[in-house]
């Protein structure tokens, strides 16, 4: 019980995803950052204000964080498909 | 990406990618703004004493009090990425023997309105420089100088400890211009691209009178001496 809820504690720290998760969650990050940069820019060049520009680049990039950082389901849609234990290969331990 | 540890050095590490390059769009942007900056300065009364021009000061010198006008348009340095100005008037000259005196005589450091947190005011005065230029991102108006009969901030001396009648002396405006993001740029003798050299800026040249004689000068140098301006004079 107690093993089973520490389980469970270790892998939301470690928020583990599969590896089309990992390729679009490297996407993601690299759009989402670079959009910030971009209209964190022209929001402060249009109005003039280099304050705008500083809290909307701090804020598109607290976004990518909250959007990339925890292991949202949709990062784990195409978890790998072990065999199962002892189905194909003997390796003698079965 | 496989850990959420991984993923937030990597999401930072682009982070910091990003804030580098946005900060050297943003400086590219001071290049393409005109800068046209004026200025018509003259000296009123110009006195020379000899006396301790500072509490610090271990022996007498004659040191030189020049009051001065002003009318300046700077007003063209406020941008978006202005930070603050910083406005100085030296004064220059050349010794006989070849050497470039420049002392700095009077000084002011003007803030875009993003930068108005910064002054170092009570809160009185902030709260009036704040509201000054309420709901403005750029103040450009604040670039108008207009200064008569203006008392120096410091009083000049030379090494040598004379300095009376120096001959040819000349007041100069001179600005820094500190950015948000960017290298700091000061007055240019010559234009570069959109940035115009000072027009105007130097006052006629003048002579420091003789030293002032002894019965006027009690007064003056007492409340001159504890003058010292908490702000830098390093332009």
């Amino acid at each position: 019980m107690a093993e089973e809820l520490l389980d469970k504690v270790r892998d939301v720290v470690e928020g583990q995803i599969d590896f089309e998760g990992q390729r679009r969650a490297e996407g993601y990050a690299t759009l989402l950052l670079s959009l910030t940069g971009l209209i964190a820019f022209n929001v402060g060049y249009v109005l003039q204000d280099i304050v705008k520009c500083l809290y909307v680049g701090l804020g598109g990039t607290l976004l990518t964080f909250l959007i990339i950082i925890p292991p949202w389901p949709f990062y784990n849609k195409n978890p790998v498909k072990w065999l199962p234990i002892g189905s194909a290969f003997n390796t003698g331990g079965t | 990406m496989h850990s959420s540890f991984t993923r937030l050095q990597n999401v930072f590490g682009f982070f910091t990618t990003v804030a580098f390059v946005l900060g050297a769009f943003i400086a590219a942007t001071d290049l393409g703004s005109a800068r046209t900056p004026s200025g018509v300065i003259k000296t009123d009364n110009i006195q020379v004493v000899k006396g301790r021009p500072h509490y610090y000061s271990s022996k007498k010198e004659e040191y030189a009090i020049i009051r001065f006008s002003l009318e300046a348009d700077l007003s063209s340095l406020f941008t978006w990425n202005t930070k603050q100005l910083f406005v100085y008037v030296t004064a220059d000259w050349t010794s006989p023997g070849g050497t470039n005196n420049s002392a700095v005589i009077w000084d002011s450091i003007i803030t875009n309105p993003s930068a108005d947190h910064l002054q170092n005011l009570g809160p009185v005065a902030m709260k009036k420089l704040k509201k000054s230029a309420e709901g403005k991102s750029i103040a450009p108006e604040r670039g108008l100088l207009k200064l008569k009969n203006q008392k120096p901030k410091y009083q000049i001396t030379h090494p040598s400890g004379k300095i009376a009648e120096t001959a040819d002396v000349t007041l100069k405006l001179h600005y820094n211009v500190q950015p948000w993001v960017g290298v700091l740029t000061w007055n240019m003798d010559k234009p570069l691209g959109v940035w115009n050299a000072m027009r105007g800026g130097v006052s006629d040249l003048f002579t420091l009178p003789a030293l002032k004689s002894k019965d006027g000068k009690g007064k003056d140098t007492k409340d001159k001496s504890s003058t010292k301006s908490k702000k830098s004079k390093k332009p």
